[in-house]
């Protein structure tokens, strides 16, 4: 089989959360809920977070541990160093995979720390390898054709995490390829003249969005695949979104620019051509997230966009200072007030599909505690009690500090 | 929009005969029409915008105080301050030393508000009138002596570690989660002060949850008074064999194990998997630095040997203590998890 861990296995908790919400709206009754979760057991270890921090850590211990033996024994035959420090890896990520795949057959973790570790480990051990073989003999990258040899261990190892996604439907793994592709982007374009970045970036993402319809459509027909995948191809989503984002923005192509042409530092950057462009992308794009998120009812990409509107912001005022800040404060502070409470009165009962109401859903993503953190710290004063698991939160402890 | 196609779980369920056809398509409906909530992110923009509001405003106060004059404004703040109050107390439920019903969830967040303002008020009047001196000490004591009986009075547990703060701020010390580390356990008297600090919080909520004299709260006096505690006990543990006070540091350790099991019963009673794993690791730290300390005392050849043994054996015990946790607790059920 293509996939590490069984697709049912994703598929079945998917369908107890569903089950669940359903019987809270009362859709369900209780006897059918039961009957439910014994039709969908969920016959794979996945501990509560803390342990699968606490089995994360001693795992990643364990494996430095051993690929720090398997390194001194390979050594200790009389390797040459480079040649020991490959074929250590090699062994090293050998070994991991071997035991990755070994305690998902038998232990049935799925994600529950010790794999997480385990793939981690072996894809960064192979291409570890991979690019330190490559690195050995690059030629000088403004020769002819040294873009395509630069770019070739990186095409190997965007096909190693590729393959890694692929079996293990891993996040992070996604995370880590989209870097790697973005590199090769940047390599591509280094030789057509560095200006074409940000063009290219965008380009990028919106392949990347098609692709991600295709796929979507694709996996469609067969739904234990599409549960198995789903935390990928969102992954996929918010990165190709923000990357879309980050290559139009000006705050970034700008200061970018200035980096890469070493002109940082020096008073302020200097204008980049067809800035009204990217005038327009800073404007629009968390506009258009905000607004497709409304309509869609796709909490992701609201949430994109109100961080995305927040940074277009901030370029604003980092160019153009408008209002002194104070005045510029309390006139936000107002409109925000406003329209917050206006929303959550307006939207109770429901209008135009959108409700103040609370949903009983997990949220993943606490957008208020993130600026609750967030303002408590720059307000000054660190903050007072945390709560793991239970329901309130301590308020900012703000003491001692006259 | 594309078509919305047939809910690929509904069709499952309906496939395994669990869900007649009526009702799968009634759950299609309401998965259909559902609004689509946006309390939180209202929330949120409510939160940022009263805060920019709150600090726009202060600056451009304290941008004017010559026009405007000092006791207005400590007036004004004293006002609201008993606004919030007021609007606490009287929104207060019966006292008992269990978990009172909460009343009002505007009460719940006004009494924090006002308790913030108290420190406010406090600070600008020392600031202005100087009104403790130099006495520090006194200004956060205060603090302490007001929010700890404030949070027994009205049932709070944020007002709770508010107070707890300040207690720790009183002798010197920072006790907020992710601040704990910023003590600088190199200097004694801050052990010293972080050690009974931390063991009388820890002591007042094993109490507290022993009695049941509101219980809950253990988890605040806990989670600020163990990790004071056992980081000042584990600091004094390596100190003590830098300088070669091989008893000392011994019974720093056993005093970390006999903390570690005070969380370990707590953990237990409450189905704590945090409690179980601070003490877990805690634990874990203090064997293996005694160990190593005994190890030492041995002529080195033994030494080395034995410690490339203990160190892959103590990871082994450790991965065995997490497969097998869960038999660690009592009688789990699966939504009590922490």
């Amino acid at each position: 089989m293509l996939q590490a861990y069984d697709p049912a296995w994703a598929f079945a908790a998917n369908m107890r959360d569903r089950a669940s919400r359903w019987q809270r709206r009362n859709l369900l009754d209780a006897g059918q809920l039961a009957a439910i979760e014994t039709a969908y057991p969920l016959d794979f270890y996945r501990p509560v977070w803390a342990l699968r921090v606490g089995l994360f850590l001693i795992t990643w211990l364990g494996a430095v541990i051993a690929s720090g033996t398997v390194g001194l024994m390979v050594y200790s035959i009389g390797l040459h160093e480079d040649g020991a420090f490959v074929v250590g890896c090699l062994l090293s990520a050998a070994a991991c995979f071997v035991l990755l795949e070994a305690i998902i057959r038998t232990n049935k973790t799925y994600r529950a720390g010790p794999d997480n570790v385990l793939l981690y480990a072996g894809l960064a051990a192979l291409n570890g390898s991979i690019l330190f073989l490559a690195g050995q003999n690059l030629p000088d990258f403004n020769a002819t054709l040294a873009p395509l040899v630069w770019a070739l261990p990186l095409l190997l190892t965007l096909l190693v995490l590729l393959a890694a996604t692929v079996r293990y439907a891993d996040p992070v793994v996604v995370v880590v390829a989209v870097a790697n592709l973005l590199l090769l982007v940047f390599i591509g374009t280094g030789g057509l003249g560095i200006a074409l970045f940000p063009p290219f970036v965008m380009a990028t993402a919106g392949a990347m969005l098609w692709g991600l319809r295709t796929l979507r459509r694709r996996l469609a027909a067969a739904p234990p695949l599409a549960a198995y995948y789903a935390t990928c191809l969102l992954t996929l989503k918010v990165t190709a979104l923000a990357l879309l984002y980050l290559g139009g923005n000006y705050l970034i192509v700008r200061e970018g620019y200035a980096f890469l042409g070493s002109t940082a530092g020096f008073g302020p950057s200097p204008q980049i051509p067809l800035a009204p462009v990217f005038y327009v992308f800073t404007a629009v794009i968390p506009l258009i997230y905000i607004a497709l998120g409304l309509r869609r009812a796709d909490r992701p990409l609201l949430l994109l966009g109100l961080l995305t509107l927040a940074f277009s912001i901030f370029t604003l005022r980092y160019y153009r200072s408008l209002l002194p800040p104070e005045v510029a404060a309390v006139l936000a502070g107002f409109f925000l007030t406003a329209l917050a409470g206006l929303g959550l009165r307006g939207l109770r009962p429901a209008r135009f599909g959108l409700t103040s109401e609370p949903d009983d859903e997990p949220r993943h993503f606490d957008l208020e505690t993130l600026i609750q953190a967030q303002t408590a710290h720059a307000l000054g004063g660190p903050a007072g009690g945390f709560e793991f698991g239970g329901g309130e939160s301590g308020g900012g402890g703000a003491t001692g500090q006259f | 929009m594309p078509p919305p196609l047939p809910d690929p779980y509904l069709a499952d369920l309906e496939r395994r005969g669990l869900l007649p056809p009526a009702q799968a398509a009634a759950i299609a409906a309401d998965e259909a029409q559902r609004p689509f909530s946006l309390h939180y992110e209202l929330r949120a923009l409510l939160y940022l915008g009263i805060t920019l509001l709150a600090g726009g405003l202060g600056v451009l106060v304290y941008q004017n105080i010559d026009t405007i004059g000092h006791e207005v404004i400590i007036a004004a703040v004293g006002l609201l301050m008993a606004a919030c109050f007021g609007y606490a107390a009287r929104h207060r439920a019966a006292f008992t030393w269990g978990v009172a019903p909460k009343t009002s969830v505007g009460a719940d967040y006004l009494l924090v508000l006002a308790c913030l303002l108290f420190v406010v008020l406090e600070g600008y009047v020392q600031y202005r009138y100087n009104l403790f001196g130099n006495r520090y000490g006194l200004a956060t004591a205060l603090l302490a002596l007001v929010f700890v009986p404030l949070a027994y009075r009205f049932d709070h547990r944020g007002v709770l570690a508010m107070g707890l703060s300040a207690l720790a701020a009183w002798v010197g010390l920072s006790a907020a989660p992710l601040r704990v580390f910023e003590n600088d356990f190199g200097n004694a008297s801050i052990r010293a002060a972080a050690l009974s600090l931390g063991l009388a919080l820890v002591v007042a909520g094993l109490w507290s949850e022993h009695q049941q004299r509101k219980a809950h709260f253990a988890f605040t006096y806990l989670l600020l008074g163990c990790n004071l505690a056992l980081l000042a006990l584990g600091a004094t543990m390596v100190m003590a064999s830098f300088d070669s006070l091989v008893l000392l540091s011994l019974l720093a350790a056993a005093g970390t194990l006999a903390v570690c099991v005070g969380l370990y019963w707590y953990a237990r009673r409450t189905r704590s998997y945090w409690f179980l794993v601070l003490s877990a690791g805690y634990g874990y730290f203090a064997v293996c630095w005694a160990v190593g300390q005994l190890l030492v005392l041995l002529p080195s050849e033994i030494w080395f040997a034995s410690a490339y043994l203990f160190l892959p054996l103590s990871v082994g015990l450790v991965v065995f203590f997490f497969v097998n946790i869960r038999k660690l607790m009592p009688d789990e059920k699966p939504d009590q998890r922490l």
